[in-house]
């Protein structure tokens, strides 16, 4: 373990005097987070609080037809309004663009077609939102009203009208992606499997809901450049999105992104307002600003995509897992987002914790003209996994097996590689399912608690990040600048974005760990594209792994080059030099010392201004097949739930009571803020399965775009969750550390449902979990045990 | 954000000049208590008032007061919070503190009075909806269209009173204590308030003001219990709601029974069977579980929740008889409010 | 337009607003005050919360109009008061929050905080259900409530001079403690600058 400790070739040495318990100063540590406080008092800056000098509000007019060609805009009512000073509308901004370069069908304002309710068709900037408002609503739009799919399995047996025509291929229908990969013969493993099960399963819509809605300033100087605050978690793509449709280059655009209030993958696409806002502002030569409203956001939707089952599954009687066959429909909504990826990841991530030689999946992803879908927190594996998992608890009880020990037989083990050809360095989930079994008294309980209470297991593996880059290029995907003050201050610069999750504390820790600084004497400017490097953004659970590794490259070379100049004065080997606490000493001379400050001062007097870059780059993995670095990622995390259940026969409520949650993260730099990351996860996976509900209703209207109708847990609807860290050191994460913000949703919903299985008896096998569906089910199963009782006595 | 229309604001401090500010103003005129309620409803433009008249600074609707006949009287600018809390409420009439208590959440009940919860407008998924969603619609019966979504081809508007205090109340005898500048002060049995219909469920006129609701004294053995269905345990709207009174004489026999529903229709739906059935029985004895479970099946038989508010609505009709006889148990065993958390 | 005579975070404030607009919409568009956060647009989320004579209601449902003669206080007002009434740094719930890692995005913890102020200005101690109840007005998308509640005990717990209970990842221990120290005491002649 201590060999995978050090990092890189250059390792960090570590004062020999202290106790192994502490090697570390401040990874490891319980540590505030860098702008909690900030928070704490309402000091901290979110877009909706920017005000500028003569500031103009914009709104959108949306589109009440689901699916429309427009044949006319008339907006001369419109601009006649007193204290209107632009519109705009599709024309306005032609190029298209989406955030995976290869499906661009998004425009800012719809071209020539709409398609889902609240679709956007025209914008207007104004004196006041009111003024604005009422502006929205004197533009005068015909349209041509086309045939709507809510349903993608008619979506896609209805070739005609394509939502996205494909004049070379009209066949192509409303198919948004298809993708089919097989790795081994399935066929013929699962023909010679004991026991096979084959069953459907049904995966509902629901959205990240952040409680701050989308909001975008943008301000052009005299000399035309763009500046945009935006409350996005991918500052670069929307950097590169605007340079693309505004036709600008992208050196004479700036974009900030402020305080984010939560984005869970909602925020990870370029939107509609960012453009509109930045073409107003150059129009009009004054700063613009557009505020979403709830409704709005639902709308911009983004979320989970819902997603339509078939898993055939082969095991054999002592519990192996011979053969996986999975076939997904997936519901996109009306346009691609990160759909390619979705439609990938519905199959590829699914090869871990668990090894099985034979797996197949075909995955096709849909449009329909509905809100479009997108990567939410867990993308595109939260419904795959929920499905198999609650397979495998059933295999495990065809088979007389507990199903932890199945899971526990199955593990695929470190330093391996996964059917697909993902290569597994550091894997805990054996540790994970141990944690969770004795918190629960899972052996004492399970099974054997009274009717109506169950507890139920689940496992899952997540991506640290992506070796496919958005776009393909070669350049690191993280970058760090560091700047040593004369103060003793340490400024880092740094292109990812904090959502909350904490990456900007991140940055900090490892640099004051690095340098043996206060951590107070780290401060972090971070996701301003004029400012920082480039990152990538706040996806994939990338961050801390990419970033935390490009921090620790950058600040190893101001180490080295500080280190080297306090030991050259005090003639004696680098080595013997140490930073640690504020201060440098001689390891073998400690009276032998200087505040790091002052070392600071002999590194600039010798070296000149002081400052280095650090970057990461993910080595060059993936299966050697088309679409085979989908997935690809330079470690995986893993997860065990176990959830206790109280489910009602009554009124068929489920009630959680505890959730168990342990996470393999790694290395836990700051064991609260991952802790953080378990128990949020833990709960938006609860809520999905029991309460959250993203849907249209029979005309294509969202059903209830508000947070009082899509119903997010309050305090009183949240179980206990405990969340339980395991570390298994990784060979290339920062201090051994991976991701933890997105892997612990996933097993919470298989979880439940097994559990569920454990309290009454019955199988949910579609989400979401309503107290309705609950006591159908268990009508059916008294009606199955009635009529199968004379079977009994036989 | 989304932003009110333009209105003029009023301020009276009594109900006298609030009275007559109704009158003077006529049409196109709100009163906003709390706010809880009419400022979402603005915001929807479900309304769009050219003057509103705000009793926040009436203090004289404020209180909660105890008359010698042990009438309890509630001004309409109590807090819902307030009322859930007072101690003679919780003594006198536990179910009403119960219902308050679990009116949407905590901050809300802070703000909304328990005369805005009397007056609570219908509910309904198609209507309470921004401006926007109401257009793609088309729109529906019960505000700026011709056509309802719940019934098909239905002439008259089946939004659902969704208010949690108003079968309490209802439960309770109450009668409400209304003022107008022209008219004086009348008085009317809270049952003889509502009307059967969607579109505006109350019998009460836009220049009149609730200033106070009256509860008669309890009987000796009076018990009361309430029973809430939501999916989330704290700010959602009831899916179903029920209030229970019994009263018991000396030898804890039921002397007298009522039960009434919410969030099923226009108006608070009473279980017509309730007394006869529950008359002459002693809680906890095998009789009383008989004539509770033919009372759950009346109740049953009697309710049709409509697909008006969100959820599922069989789902809901289901839940009557459960939350029924629930909360009639809890009324008997001092052990309500009925609710999930 | 009516102009407004206000109390806001102790001060007396005069004002213009228009008379449909609500507090806060005059506290964030007037008077700069935006630490009160709008998340719904309509009293579901409770991210508007602020005290109103020391309860907590959502200013995003309350009139601006209706607001004079009251005495309002915001997310900026607590520290300030705090330190008034000569304690040290941010509010003691403000501390809290921040140690517990409360702070995930932060957006709804304003409105969160004035709720866990607003209860534990009217009971001190209150239970683990207690504070699930009074903070249910107010929706967290981050944390799971977990470390909001883990907050609230601590500063109930350091209120009482208890030990608050330890987390499920720092078992039998207080992790918190170490985060007490905020300001860096620094060593006599460190004058922290340029020389």
């Amino acid at each position: 373990m201590a060999a995978r400790d050090q990092h890189g070739p250059d390792a960090p040495w570590p004062d020999p005097a202290t106790p192994e318990k502490n090697k570390f100063q401040v990874v490891g540590r319980a540590q505030r987070k860098i702008d909690g406080l900030d928070k704490a008092t309402g000091r901290a800056v979110y877009t909706d609080d920017i005000q500028l000098p003569g500031m103009l509000h914009a709104k959108i007019l949306r589109s009440p037809h689901a699916h429309a060609r427009i044949v006319k805009i008339d907006a001369s009512k419109a601009l006649a309004l007193d204290g209107v000073h632009a519109v705009i509308t599709g024309a306005d901004l032609p190029i298209k663009y989406g955030v995976i370069p290869w499906t661009p069908d998004e425009n800012a304002l719809a071209l020539d077609k709409v398609r889902f309710i609240g679709d956007e068709v025209a914008a207007v900037a104004a004196t006041s939102e009111e003024v604005a408002n009422k502006a929205t609503r004197l533009i005068e739009v015909e349209y041509e009203l086309l045939d709507a799919f809510m349903d993608p399995v008619e979506a896609l047996a209805t070739k005609s009208p394509q939502i996205h025509e494909t004049p070379k291929n009209p066949e192509r229908g409303n198919v948004s992606k298809h993708v089919e990969l097989e790795f081994g013969d399935v066929s013929a493993a699962l023909e010679a499997s004991d026991v096979t099960l084959a069953q459907d399963f049904r995966f509902h819509g629901t959205t990240h809901a952040p409680i701050e809605p989308h909001c975008a300033v943008a301000q052009v100087s005299p000399d035309g450049v763009l500046t945009l605050w935006s409350a996005t978690q991918i500052t670069h793509y929307v950097h590169r999105a605007l340079a693309r449709v505004l036709e600008k280059p992208a050196s004479q655009i700036r974009v900030i992104q402020p305080a984010l209030g939560g984005a869970f993958g909602g925020k990870s696409d370029p939107f509609a307002l960012e453009f509109c806002v930045a073409l107003l502002a150059e129009r009009t030569g004054r700063p613009v600003k557009m505020l979403w409203t709830r409704e709005e956001v639902f709308y911009a939707h983004r979320g989970r995509h819902p997603m339509q089952m078939h898993y055939h599954t082969g095991i054999s009687k002592d519990g192996k897992l011979q053969a996986v066959d999975a076939k997904i429909l997936i519901d996109g909504g009306s346009y691609s987002s990160f759909g390619l990826v979705t439609t990938y990841y519905s199959g590829q991530l699914l090869t871990g914790p668990y090894d099985f030689p034979n797996y197949r999946f075909n995955s096709t992803r849909v449009f329909t003209n509905k809100p479009p879908c997108g990567p939410k927190r867990g993308h595109g594996s939260v419904q795959p996994r929920f499905a198999f998992e609650v397979q495998l608890d059933e295999l495990a009880e065809k088979i007389g097996m507990d199903p932890i020990e199945l899971r526990r037989k199955n593990w695929q083990g470190a330093d391996t590689k996964t059917v697909n050809g993902q290569r597994i360095t550091s894997n805990g989930f054996h540790e994970c399912l141990a944690l969770v079994e004795t918190a629960s008294a899972w052996q004492e309980r399970r099974g054997k608690l009274p009717h109506g209470r169950g507890l139920g297991v689940a496992g899952s593996m997540y991506i640290s990040g992506t070796n496919y880059p958005v776009y393909p290029n070669d350049m690191p995907q993280a970058g760090i600048f560091l700047k040593a003050d004369r103060s003793g201050l340490v400024t880092a610069f740094s292109g990812a974005n904090d959502i909350g999750q904490g990456s900007s504390s991140v940055v900090r820790t490892i640099v004051a760990e690095e340098l043996g600084l206060d951590p107070l004497d780290v401060r972090v400017v971070a996701a301003d594209t004029d400012l920082c490097p480039v990152d990538l953004g706040a996806y994939s659970s990338r961050v801390t792994f990419m970033v935390g590794n490009a921090t620790i490259d950058a600040a190893r070379k101001l180490r080295k080059m500080v280190v080297g100049v306090v030991a050259k004065t005090w003639e004696i080997n680098p080595r013997r030099v140490f930073m640690g606490s504020g201060e440098v000493f001689d390891l073998e001379n400690r009276g032998q010392k200087i505040s790091t400050r002052e070392a600071f001062h002999l590194a600039e007097t010798e070296l000149d201004t002081l400052g280095t870059t650090g970057a990461y780059n993910t080595p060059k993995l993936g299966g050697d097949y088309r679409g085979g670095t989908i997935g690809a990622s330079p470690a995986y995390s893993f997860t065990a739930h176990v959830v206790e259940v109280t489910v009602c026969t009554e009124t068929g409520r489920i009630t959680a009571d505890n959730c168990w949650i342990a996470h393999d993260c790694g290395r836990a730099l700051n064991p609260m803020l991952v802790a953080g990351q378990m128990e949020g996860s833990a709960y938006m996976g609860l809520a999905e399965a029991n309460l959250e509900d993203h849907d249209v209703n029979r005309f294509g209207l969202h059903a209830g775009p508000s947070l009082l109708d899509y119903r997010i847990p309050t305090a009183v609807d949240t179980p206990e969750l405990h969340a339980l860290i395991v570390e298994s050191l990784d060979p290339e994460g920062p201090y051994g550390a991976k991701e933890a913000g997105e892997g612990p949703l996933h097993p919470a919903l298989p979880a439940i449902s097994n559990a569920v299985y454990d309290a009454v008896g019955i199988r949910l096998r579609e989400l979401p979990f309503t107290p309705g569906k609950v006591l159908s089910l268990l009508r059916e199963k008294a009606e199955r045990e009635a009529s199968s009782t004379p079977q009994e006595v036989h | 954000m989304l932003r009110m229309q333009p209105f003029q604001l009023e301020r009276p401090t009594t109900v006298a000049d609030a009275a007559r500010l109704l009158t003077e103003l006529g049409e196109n005129t709100m009163v906003v208590a709390g706010g809880t309620d009419a400022l979402p409803n603005i915001k929807h433009e479900l309304f769009t008032p050219k003057h509103v008249v705000s009793l926040a600074d009436v203090e004289e609707l404020r209180g909660i007061s105890i008359e010698d006949d042990g009438t309890v009287v509630l001004g309409a600018m109590t807090t819902v919070d307030a009322v859930s809390k007072h101690a003679e409420i919780l003594a006198r009439v536990p179910a009403l503190a119960q219902a308050c208590g679990l009116i949407a959440g905590p901050q809300l009940r802070r703000m909304g009075t328990i005369g805005g919860n009397v007056l609570l407008d219908t509910r309904c998924q198609w209507y309470n909806q921004t401006y926007f969603w109401r257009k793609a619609l088309g729109f529906c019966l019960k505000k700026d269209g011709s056509k309802c979504h719940v019934v098909e081809s239905g002439s008259k508007c089946v939004a659902a009173a969704s208010n949690d205090s108003a079968p309490v109340l209802m439960t309770l005898g109450a009668e409400l204590v209304i003022f107008s500048h022209t008219g004086g002060e009348r008085r009317v049995k809270l049952e003889d308030f509502w009307r059967a219909d969607g579109i505006f469920n109350k019998k009460i006129q836009g220049h009149e003001i609730l200033t106070s609701i009256r509860i008669p004294a309890p009987a000796e053995g009076h018990r009361g219990a309430y029973g809430k269905l939501r999916d989330r345990g704290a700010i959602d709207y009831p899916l179903l709601g029920v209030a229970v009174r019994l009263d018991l004489d000396g030898a804890g026999v039921v002397a007298d029974a009522d039960v009434v529903l919410i969030a099923l229709q226009a108006r608070p739906v009473r279980i017509k069977k309730a007394p006869d059935l529950l008359r002459g029985q002693q809680p906890g004895t095998e009789a009383f579980e008989a004539a509770l479970a033919d009372l759950a099946a009346a109740a049953y038989k009697q309710c049709h929740p409509m697909p008006n508010i969100p959820g599922d609505h069989d789902y809901r009709r289901e839940m009557v008889p459960v939350f029924v006889r629930r909360t009639v148990e809890a009324a008997a065993n001092n052990s309500g409010p009925v609710h999930h958390v | 337009m009516r102009v407004l005579h206000l109390e806001i975070n102790c001060d007396r404030i005069t004002t213009a607003a228009p008379d449909h607009w609500t507090l806060l919409e005059v506290l964030r568009y007037e008077l700069g005050l935006t630490g009160s956060k709008q998340g719904c647009d309509k009293g579901d989320c409770g991210a508007c919360t602020v005290l109103v004579d020391g309860e907590p209601v959502l200013s995003c449902l309350t009139l601006g109009a209706t607001a004079e003669g009251r005495k309002v206080t915001t997310i900026e007002g607590l520290m300030p008061a705090h330190l008034k009434s000569g304690g040290q740094g941010p509010d003691p719930v403000q501390e809290a929050f921040d140690r517990c890692g409360a702070l995930q995005c932060g957006f709804c913890q304003p409105g969160m905080m004035l709720s866990a102020r607003a209860l534990l200005d009217a009971n001190p101690t209150p239970s683990r259900d207690e504070i699930r109840h009074a903070l249910s007005g107010n929706l967290c998308r981050c944390t799971g409530y977990t470390q909001i509640i883990q907050a609230v005990e601590l500063a109930v717990a350091e209120a009482a001079g208890t030990e608050p209970q330890s987390p499920s990842w720092a078992p039998n221990t207080n992790p918190w403690k170490q985060n007490e120290r905020l300001v860096r005491e620094r060593s006599a002649g460190d004058g922290g600058g340029v020389e």
